[in-house]
């Protein structure tokens, strides 16, 4: 019983670092020279990497769309963390724990609107480069946060 | 010491009314749609009174150009609008001399107005000074700003969030007070002595979750007894 909890509960944690490193590290689109979105771009300039701008021609409104969404799914999922510990504490015997799944919910409906709006707006043309590390782990914690909110709906606390 | 006060005041007035230059003041920036109307403003402090030689001359200079061209010149107390270049029959002035106003209109804005104007104001006898510049940006559509959006969605999310908790919350507590208020009502009623013990349960109990738990087992109680 203490395994099964301890996979939950770093289940739940990689979901978080995984969120995380998606929304933070900017490399949803990559090239050689380049590694780009969500909240800047770097450009390779001779041997250095420069901090520059977003190019204007983006449209501005679903970057930040992906923008708040995937901040969304990082702070539903911290907070998701924080109310599984005070419900293992508090839940009477038998109950689910549906408060924790309904966070965890909310994060994967959160990152799975963020990855959606990526993948079907930008980066249409036939652009060089391929996409990045953080595009990767947005889907993949949409995978697995899918899978964190069913484990907390179906889980039951344990029953003397 | 009050005289003496005075008297410094007085005296650092003088030097610094010779010392000091008129200074100019315009917006640093001015933001327009295509197609409206900006009002571009200049104003000025001096330490002299207004003169009625004050003089105000606007130019401009385009976003590539090298030099700038003059377009508006106040003189002898009549405004001089520029009739040949590119502001022809688009400018006119709105300010007021006498009270230090120097402000211009330019009508119906394009994008090839995009540039630097600069406005030189002189008071006679202070005629020492720099001209200021306004940097005149012109938009197609109103860009939105970085950040906005997003700060408004997370902002949005997290406030329903909290509200249908706290909405929770407060249901449930309502509505475990209406038990406990019906559950003392009937046993009031009764007043027989079992009553007492499970008045003072009812009585210890605070929590809304352990109330549900207390009411269902009064429950089970009062139908044990019924079945008695």
């Amino acid at each position: 019983m203490l395994v099964l909890l301890a996979a939950i509960f770093l289940l739940h944690i990689a979901c978080i670092c995984l969120l995380l490193a998606a929304t933070i590290h900017n490399a949803w689109w990559m090239s050689n020279t380049m590694s780009t979105d969500i909240w800047s771009r770097w450009m390779l300039n001779g041997g250095t990497w420069n901090y520059t701008e977003i190019p204007d021609h983006y449209p501005k409104e679903y970057l930040q769309a992906v923008q708040a969404s995937s901040v969304l799914a990082c702070i539903f999922c911290i907070l998701g963390l924080f109310v599984f510990v005070a419900q293992l504490y508090t839940l009477p015997k038998g109950k689910r724990f549906l408060f924790t799944g309904a966070f965890q919910l909310l994060a994967w409906l959160c990152i799975m609107i963020a990855a959606s709006i990526y993948t079907d707006i930008f980066h249409k043309d036939k652009e060089q480069g391929w996409y990045g590390a953080s595009f990767i782990l947005a889907w993949i914690s949409v995978c697995l946060t899918f899978i964190s909110c069913i484990t907390y709906f179906i889980l039951r606390k344990k029953t003397a | 010491m009050l005289s003496v006060l005075a008297l410094t005041s007085v005296v650092l007035l003088g030097i610094a009314s010779q010392t000091t230059a008129i200074v100019v003041y315009t917006s640093w920036e001015r933001h327009a749609l295509v197609g409206t109307d900006v009002r571009l403003s200049c104003s000025f402090f001096s330490w002299k009174w207004t003169s009625p030689d004050v003089t105000f001359s606007w130019h401009y200079r385009s976003d590539g150009a090298r030099d700038s061209i003059a377009i508006f010149h106040y003189t002898g107390g009549v405004p001089y609008v520029d009739n040949k270049g590119p502001f022809r029959d688009r400018l006119e002035f709105v300010g007021n001399p006498s009270r230090r106003d120097g402000s211009i209109l330019i009508k119906n804005v394009d994008i090839a107005d995009n540039g630097t104007f600069t406005c030189d104001a002189k008071n006679p006898p202070d005629i020492a000074g720099s001209p200021s510049n306004v940097r005149l940006l012109v938009f197609e559509n109103v860009p939105v700003q970085a950040g906005v959006i997003t700060g408004a969605i997370i902002g949005v999310v997290l406030g329903l969030l909290i509200l249908i908790v706290a909405i929770y919350y407060l249901m449930r507590f309502l509505v475990a007070r209406r038990v406990f208020s019906l559950s003392m009502s009937k046993h009031g009623k009764k007043g027989k002595g079992k009553e007492g013990s499970q008045q003072k349960q009812a009585l210890a109990v605070t929590d809304p979750a352990k109330l549900k738990a207390a009411a269902s087992e009064k429950k089970k109680q009062e139908s044990r007894r019924e079945k008695k």
